[in-house]
């Protein structure tokens, strides 16, 4: 198991330094110089931002201080967006907002997707689960960011029943939840949506399955046999598409947060990203990737962890 | 070897030395009756039971129809600019009289200006109310007026409204349908195309390539394909081009994987080692026995493919990373649209409806295709 963990660790090593050796040569090969080419700077000046920004050296000289940098976690300072403000300090004054959105999507998400998917699996081909399984292929289908429009403009602005954007509350209080309401929403749609689908395949198997005529055969009741051993068996698989779903979510929140104008990490890529502030960028599809791989790894070790039947990393 | 040539020579078998045994002989067999169904035929007898995915394959060809002739079907094009009509609400000749798409539009003005301001464009007031303006209160109206006379532009029709410079939003909504189908379906037959050769080799050779290429697929398959391809698109600047070929960075991955298990699942089976004997090249192995075997995923995992990417195309345009002007795509309209969604919803209203019928559509009918070519996967993921 620990030599599993460090060989992942390893890989994980591996594909960041990846990311930001990409990172660093697209920045690199961007058209134009962070100093501008505005006439009006003098050459001593451009020299010496050059100089600083060790732009007067060699590429693979660069490319050196660059990895140093990032090494000892020096992110850079931002260039436009928050001139000189340490990307660092950015991404964590931003991150609180992004992952309260997420957690309470989780919150809604998960609870509800299983008892959808829970009771279309017990009314298995029926008007209810007829209809659970077109609402599921709907809610799959249309993107979140469909869903924040439409929201957006009916239950905003139409019917007035919660604010349009999120409310500039430095803390958590009921009015800023109320005008959070919104982007939860849309961000857990899909989840559900995809939770109740699987939720649904893994527990039509399992009552299928052959424990569950032994189960009976004992003298279960159906309740007592779905309930004790149908349902918790289909929980093992569940586990692994929670976590890549926080992933989901965050990445979708990117848009989301966009339209609600909320000011977490996707807003902020989006701005780094439309103001050519590059390190910024970089530093923030860094925490994306970190963020990603951390969570593929967990869910390969939580295999092991939940079901003990399934041995990671034994030999073959 | 030496005694086999001598054998061979020994024994010499001429043709008359045969002779037919059973050539007079009547064969009781029965006869099948009936045609026999191939497998596409089969899979077709039950798709058809699928009215969902039937209907889906005509809407996706109705979408596909008005991405190809839409643009055409009125007298603007998609860069045509009309900074004086702005803005306006949709109106179709002939609906107009039924009250909808009639070119109007409700607005909150100031009372004391409706009369100097709106004249005869104006047909209702909705509703009056009073806001607190410093201070004192300020009579206030919500009052629907006709947007086409206001403007002057009565003798005038855009179908589906026009945008903040006055472009027609018909014409947009299809190329951009067009532009945005383009991008999702060239990236799957280049992804199809790639995943299908790296899987083969990699599955029927297996090995030590089979070794590199599934580290390969491992190392790419690691980085966040989002991060990658916003990475690329900054690098490469938007285009449609450059989102095609950020689309297929990562995207063939899930496509050779499958086709890797199917060859691992075919290629020691009896048939392939039979052909195998009888001379068969490692070609023909691959592209004849094999690979016909898997056609039936590869559609539908290609079907499901497509909304995906203009998914991730929309939202990559949401981000500002969308086509530069004056080119639509459906992701360029929705952001546009989005900016201005509160007071002109119609240029949002559009491209919602054209990307979520055509991804419902795009899914309904991939899990059509794939019930029909494997009926063992039915209500699966």
């Amino acid at each position: 198991m620990l030599r599993y963990i460090g060989q992942r660790l390893a890989a994980m090593a591996i594909t960041l330094f990846l990311i930001i050796s990409i990172s660093f040569f697209v920045l690199h090969a961007m058209p134009g110089s962070i100093v501008g080419d505005d006439p009006m700077i003098p050459q001593e000046v451009r020299k010496a931002i050059e100089a600083k920004y060790h732009l007067d050296k060699p590429l693979p000289v660069q490319y050196g201080y660059f990895l140093k940098d990032f090494l000892s976690f020096e992110f850079g300072t931002s260039l436009k967006v928050q001139p000189r403000v340490p990307v660092f300090n950015i991404i964590a004054e931003k991150l609180p907002i992004t992952l309260q959105l997420n957690i309470f999507s989780l919150i809604l998400t998960v609870p509800l997707g299983i008892t959808f998917g829970i009771i279309a699996a017990l009314k298995k081909n029926t008007r209810i689960d007829h209809t659970i399984s077109t609402l599921t292929i709907f809610f799959i289908s249309v993107p979140s960011f469909v869903f924040a429009a439409v929201m957006q403009y009916y239950m905003a602005f139409k019917w007035d029943l919660v604010p349009i954007l999120l409310s500039t509350e430095p803390t958590l209080t009921w009015t800023k939840f109320k005008s959070m309401i919104l982007p939860i929403l849309s961000l857990s749609f899909s989840g559900i949506a995809g939770i109740t689908r699987y939720m649904r395949a893994e527990l039509c198997d399992a009552l299928n399955s052959e424990y569950m005529l032994l189960a009976k055969t004992k003298g279960l009741s159906q309740v007592q046999a779905t309930v004790k051993h149908a349902i918790r068996n289909s929980f093992i698989p569940l586990a692994n598409i929670i976590v890549p779903m926080f992933l989901g979510i965050l990445g979708g929140s990117m848009v989301v947060e966009n339209i609600f104008s909320i000011p977490g990490t996707g807003s902020l890529m989006v701005r780094s990203i439309n103001a050519l502030d590059h390190p910024l960028s970089i530093a923030v599809l860094f925490f994306y990737s970190l963020i990603g791989l951390i969570s593929i790894l967990l869910v390969d070790l939580s295999y092991g962890i939940i079901d003990p039947r399934i041995r990671i990393g034994g030999r073959k | 070897m030496d005694t086999t040539k001598q054998l061979k020579e020994e024994i010499k078998i001429k043709e008359k030395d045969f002779k037919f045994v059973q050539l007079d002989e009547k064969i009781y067999d029965e006869k099948f009756e009936g045609e026999a169904i191939g497998f596409f035929k089969d899979a077709m007898l039950r798709f058809k039971k699928n009215r969902a995915a039937i209907v889906s394959g005509w809407i996706i060809a109705f979408i596909v129809f008005m991405a190809i002739f839409g643009p055409m079907m009125n007298e603007y094009t998609y860069r045509e600019q009309h900074l004086e009509w702005a803005f306006l609400p949709p109106r179709v000749p002939g609906l107009e009289k039924l009250g909808i798409f009639d070119g109007t539009k409700e607005i909150r003005v100031r009372k004391e200006n409706i009369e100097e301001k709106y004249g005869d464009a104006l047909i209702k007031v909705v509703e009056e109310y009073n806001v607190k303006h410093q201070g004192r209160d300020v009579a206030m109206a919500v009052i629907k007026v006709d947007a086409y006379k206001l403007n002057e532009a009565e003798d005038v029709y855009f179908w589906l409204g026009t945008d903040s410079i006055g472009r027609d939003q018909w014409t947009r909504l299809w190329r951009g349908s067009r532009v945005s189908l383009f991008i999702g379906v060239m990236a799957v037959i280049i992804n199809m195309f790639i995943g299908v050769v790296y899987g083969s080799v990699s599955g029927y050779y297996g090995g030590w390539i089979d070794m590199v290429l599934q580290r390969i697929t491992e190392v790419l398959g690691g980085i966040p394909s989002l991060v990658l391809i916003m990475l690329f698109i900054m690098y490469m600047g938007a285009g449609i081009i450059p989102f095609i070929l950020a689309m297929v960075l990562t995207g063939w991955i899930g496509m050779s994987r499958m086709i890797r298990a199917q060859f691992y699942k075919y290629k020691g089976q009896e048939y392939v080692l039979a052909s195998r004997t009888m001379g068969a090249k490692d070609r023909s192995l691959i592209f004849r026995h094999i690979l016909p075997n898997a056609i039936g995923p590869i559609i539908t995992q290609a079907t499901l493919a497509v909304p995906g990417f203009i998914f991730t195309e929309s939202m990559l345009s949401y981000l500002g990373l969308g086509l530069g002007a004056p080119e639509p795509s459906i992701g360029v309209l929705l952001a546009e649209g989005q900016k201005v969604l509160l007071n002109h919803p119609h240029l949002t209203l559009f491209p919602a409806m054209v990307i979520s019928i055509l991804m419902l559509a795009f899914n309904l009918f991939g899990n059509g295709l794939r019930d029909a070519f494997d009926p063992t996967l039915r209500g699966q993921e």
